[in-house]
């Protein structure tokens, strides 16, 4: 399961990584890694979330104040994560952003294939 | 302050130490899961840490990342605001290189004037308690102009003064004379220096004590005692290379020697009013013989310093002496008519220069409130023009703190630009102060920038920047971005309140700058009348210079004539001397005013009693000065001591006292009359009546810019009893008088090799020195006008284009609908023209009213001359015309249908 097994990866769209965290939040707290092993399991893994722009991307969230994190252990206290969790501006972040995206992919969608607008 | 900001840039380490180990913490959890899972997934545990370390990444660069993020939120919106603001001024450079200069000459020349006044005036005296001493001075009345000056009290008057009064601690009459001085052969050449006669009570007053010795004793003060001397550290520097053994060392005046008993400090009130070259360095007692007797109460001419008891007003201290003063005039005839004044020593600092300075001080202040007006209206007019792109930052999102913050930044950005660039204009203008100087200020020799003023000057325009860079941003902000997008889409006019507030800020630029340009132009003229004037001699090629003849060697009268004869002689004889003469006066001075009896002027009251500037001189006066002669004959050589004593009189001196007959042939008494009671030899009397034989032209005798007064001149020859030592010697010469000048010193060794040569300077130079004020005055003066003058262009010129900039439509519109261009261009220019009218409207009030602060800087021209003002009024207008042209012309480019189609 390394990232080179999968020949379909595809780059992340610039400024939709944010997006994503926020909707894998939606779900309930996480971790890390639970974040990028969820968008990498639900995108089949087309997307690989790299470390390198996650750990950022989450910080930066958190200092806008989209997400909160906190140190919880699991496993009867033998190990320790952070949780991010979502918070309310977060949430309304995420809706915002959605339907941003939904209006790009609308407009790409009819310049890439125009017929299918008719379906 | 520091502590609270130290403690806050620790909390910040500290929290981001906190953050590094949480990161550390996290990433190393993640690394593990992932461990784990490659574990779980059938790989050897050791490479399964491998495989983890390749998924996750490089996790220094994860890091580097992040911190990068953390990096205080403020600080990187400031930068970034910071360098948005560099690239947004530099995208205007014009404007930038404009607001930057007009802050650098507001700044720099204030920082420069004022720190150099401070130097002169303002500065506390370096002294104990310095507001309490204060000088005195006898002021006569109703007698000759010159004897309205404040003069030096009689030394028996500052006795009575003393003794009757109740508001000073301590009272001391001195004087300073000219006298030869030697330091033994190992200390250099003789020097004629400024010798201050003082008592004890002189430095006890100003509290200055005694680097090394002792103060003189009261016993020393009596003729035969007083061979004891003072000496400055300076001059125990300079000639005795700091010895330490000075003390008791003997150094010869006028030829006697004196034991050295102390060295002095440098700082006396002298050297602060005269200057480094002519302030004594060398002090012996008070020691005259009939100073203190009634009969030398006439003899003027002392000064006195005092020390004020402490709490007593000056004001208090002058009524009592005037009370003192009343009583003296009642009980003795030559105190008649004589008042006294007071005046704080501080206040006297800066001599004659006092009123330049002042006016300097108010025409830099000037250049100051027309760099803060200029800066004003530069931020008004950008901002303004800038209220659509706010509107539009402000619709887009941005936060109203974040349109501010930008703008302080760029606000910012030019006040400090301004602030070193201004820096750097007072530094050189410190520089050039210092070169050009008039030399008799010595308080200029530590000269230096005043932080208090730099702060002071940065201060003011940074509250204008901020006052005016933000005043439109946060009125801007406030509106409604809608209303501001469409407003300034298609009508296209500032608010009207702040068009005004701009045409009232360019007019009141140009009314400061056209107050400068009329002070400096009337400067300016005074002094090429100045230099216009003739002296009443040919004034090329004269050299002059001073000698003493000391009593010591030259007991007689007699023997300082034969001394002065053979002097003259021998230079006579000099190859590249056309003539030469010894002298007690030269134009442009003269300073010895002497009471005469004249037939048909009698004199019952010291008023009346007829006065003449005096001078002796041996029969070469007329002829090396090349004086004409009006009517009569010169002196001749047979003029000698024993043939009838004769006089040549200047043509004033006959219109004053002969103005209908003829004085050629008439007698005059030498001295005051009888009435006065005094005894001959008292003061500068001679008894004897001298013959007028010629009538010379008039010369300069009272400075260059006062009118020549009456002027008498004798022989030395025939008048022993005012036949003194002091004697200069002026040379006709064939070429560059100066070259001549180590030949004479060495025929005056010839003959004694004692006696220095002093004052050696060009009859040229020495002009040119007496106008050095007010030739200081006048291209400091012409610098400001410039700047002002420069500054009121650049902000009419900035209102102007900026009108039409905002009126772009309007006026397409009016060219569309057929207006003329000469009709749309008259209606700009109109706009610049009539700020520049009422600018020069208050402009002229203005200099009407200051016109006190001027005039004691004119000569022969009137502070309300009317050409001056005229032409000053009418260049102001014609600047301002080209000013609003220049943007004006952008109308006649304009084509309606491009800005139509616009928006």
């Amino acid at each position: 399961m390394t990232p080179k097994a999968s020949p379909n990866r595809a780059e992340l769209l610039q400024g939709t990584l944010d997006m994503l965290i926020l909707r894998t939040l939606l779900f309930g707290p996480a971790h890390g890694h639970q974040i990028a092993k969820h968008i990498q399991r639900t995108t089949d893994d087309v997307l690989q979330v790299e470390h390198g722009s996650l750990y950022p991307a989450l910080h930066r969230m958190e200092q806008k104040g989209w997400i909160i994190s906190k140190w919880e252990s699991i496993n009867e206290g033998k190990r320790e994560f952070k949780f991010y969790r979502l918070t309310k501006t977060g949430r309304k972040q995420l809706a915002s952003e959605q339907s941003k995206w939904k209006q790009l992919a609308k407009a790409i969608a009819l310049v890439m294939s125009p017929a299918s607008n008719e379906e | 302050m520091i502590r609270h900001r130290l403690k806050s840039w620790l909390t910040s380490i500290f929290k981001r130490h906190a953050a590094e180990n949480d990161l550390q913490r996290e990433l190393q959890s993640h690394l593990e899961l992932e461990t784990e899972e490659q574990h779980e997934s059938g790989l050897p545990a050791d490479e399964a840490y491998y495989a983890a370390r390749r998924a996750f990444g490089n996790p220094t660069l994860v890091g580097e990342d992040l911190r990068e993020s953390w990096s205080l939120a403020w600080l990187e919106h400031f930068s970034r605001d910071l360098r948005y603001g560099a690239r947004s001024l530099l995208r205007s450079p014009g404007f930038s290189a404009v607001a930057v200069l007009t802050l650098a000459l507001g700044i720099g020349a204030n920082t420069a004037i004022f720190s150099t006044i401070d130097a002169l005036m303002l500065r506390p005296l370096p002294f104990s308690s310095p507001d309490q001493l204060v000088r005195i001075y006898s002021i006569k009345t109703g007698i000759a102009d010159s004897f309205g000056n404040p003069d030096g009290p009689s030394a028996p008057d500052v006795r009575d003064f003393a003794q009757r009064s109740h508001s000073f601690q301590k009272m001391v009459v001195y004087d300073t004379w000219r006298k030869n001085v030697s330091f033994g052969d190992l200390a250099g050449e003789p020097e004629q220096m400024r010798v201050g006669l003082v008592p004890a009570a002189y430095f006890e007053i100003l509290d200055v004590k005694p680097i090394a010795g002792r103060l003189f004793t009261e016993d020393e003060n009596q003729v035969g005692k007083n061979f004891v001397a003072a000496i400055s550290t300076s001059l125990w520097k300079d000639r005795f290379a700091a010895d330490p053994s000075i003390l008791g060392r003997k150094i010869r005046i006028n030829g006697e020697p004196y034991a050295i008993v102390a060295v002095m400090p440098d700082l006396t009130p002298e050297r602060m009013e005269s200057g480094l070259l002519d302030s004594p360095k060398v002090w012996t007692p008070f020691a005259f013989s009939d100073v203190w007797s009634e009969p030398s109460r006439g003899e003027r001419g002392y000064l006195a310093l005092a020390r004020l008891k402490p709490g007593v007003s000056i004001e208090q201290a002058q009524a009592d002496l005037s009370v003192i003063a009343d009583a003296l005039a009642a009980a003795h005839p030559v105190d008649q008519g004589v008042s006294v004044s007071i005046k704080k020593l501080a206040d006297t600092r800066a001599g004659s220069l006092r009123p330049m300075l002042f006016l300097l001080m108010g025409a830099v202040s000037l250049i100051l409130l027309i760099a803060c007006v200029n800066l004003a209206n530069l931020l008004l007019a950008r901002n303004s023009a800038r209220q659509r792109e706010l509107a539009v930052r402000a619709a887009l999102g941005s936060a109203r703190g974040g349109l501010i913050r930008h703008l302080l930044a760029e606000t910012l950005l030019l006040s400090l630009a301004g602030a070193a660039a201004g820096l750097l204009l007072a530094k050189a203008g410190l520089a050039s102060v210092m070169m050009m100087h008039p030399s008799d200020l010595s308080q200029l020799e530590s000269l230096e920038i005043d932080w208090r003023v730099l702060t002071f000057t940065l201060s003011v325009s940074l509250i204008t920047a901020l006052l005016f860079g933000l005043a439109p941003a946060i009125t801007g902000t406030r509106l409604n971005p809608a209303d501001a997008l469409k407003q300034s889409g298609r009508s296209g006019t500032a608010g009207k309140g702040g068009k005004r507030m701009r045409n009232l800020l360019v007019a009141t630029e140009m009314a400061m700058s056209l107050m400068l340009l009329v002070a400096a132009s009337l400067v300016v003229q005074s002094l090429a009348r100045l230099y216009r004037q003739s002296l009443g001699i040919r004034q090329d090629h004269l050299l002059k210079g001073h000698f003493y003849v000391p009593g010591v060697r030259y007991p007689d009268p007699a023997a300082i004539a034969r001394f002065c004869d053979q002097l003259a002689g021998r230079v006579r004889a000099l190859p590249g001397v056309i003539d030469a003469t010894v002298t007690t006066i030269y134009p442009p001075n003269n300073g010895w005013t002497q009471m005469l009896g004249i037939p048909g002027h009698p004199a019952t009251r010291i008023q009346d009693i007829p006065a003449a500037q005096f001078g002796v001189a041996d029969v070469h006066f007329r002829a090396t000065l090349g004086i004409p002669l009006i009517r009569g004959r010169d002196f001749a050589e047979s003029d000698i001591a024993t043939s009838p004593p004769v006089a040549l009189i200047t043509e004033e001196f006959k219109r004053r006292y002969f103005p209908s007959s003829d004085p050629i042939g008439q007698k005059i008494h030498i001295g005051p009359p009888q009435f006065m009671q005094l005894p001959p030899g008292a003061g500068v009397t001679d008894s004897s009546d001298v013959t007028i034989v010629g009538i010379l032209g008039d010369f300069r005798n009272n400075g260059l810019a006062l009118p020549p007064e009456p002027q008498i001149v004798v022989l030395y020859s025939q008048h022993p009893l005012v036949n003194y030592g002091f004697k200069d010697i002026v040379i006709r010469t064939v070429s560059d008088p100066s070259s001549l000048a180590p030949a004479i010193r060495r025929q005056l060794h010839d003959l004694d090799s004692d006696m220095p040569f002093a004052e050696v300077q060009t009859i040229e130079a020495l002009v040119e020195e007496e106008s050095g004020g007010q030739r200081f005055t006048a291209v400091l003066l012409s610098l400001f006008a410039v700047a002002g003058l420069v500054l009121a262009v650049v902000g009419i010129y900035g209102v102007v284009s900026f009108v039409v900039a905002q009126r772009n439509q309007e006026l397409a519109v009016r060219i569309a609908l057929g207006a003329s261009r000469a009709n749309v261009l008259w209606l700009v220019l109109k706009q610049g023209l009539q700020m520049a009218a009422i600018g020069a409207a208050i402009g002229l009030l203005g200099a009407c009213a200051t016109q006190k602060l001027t005039s004691s800087l004119l000569f022969g021209i009137s502070p309300l001359d009317p050409a001056t003002f005229a032409v000053g009024a009418a260049l102001l207008l014609a600047v301002a015309a080209i000013a609003s042209a220049i943007p004006g012309m952008r109308v006649l480019r304009i084509d309606p249908s491009a800005v139509l189609r616009q928006d």
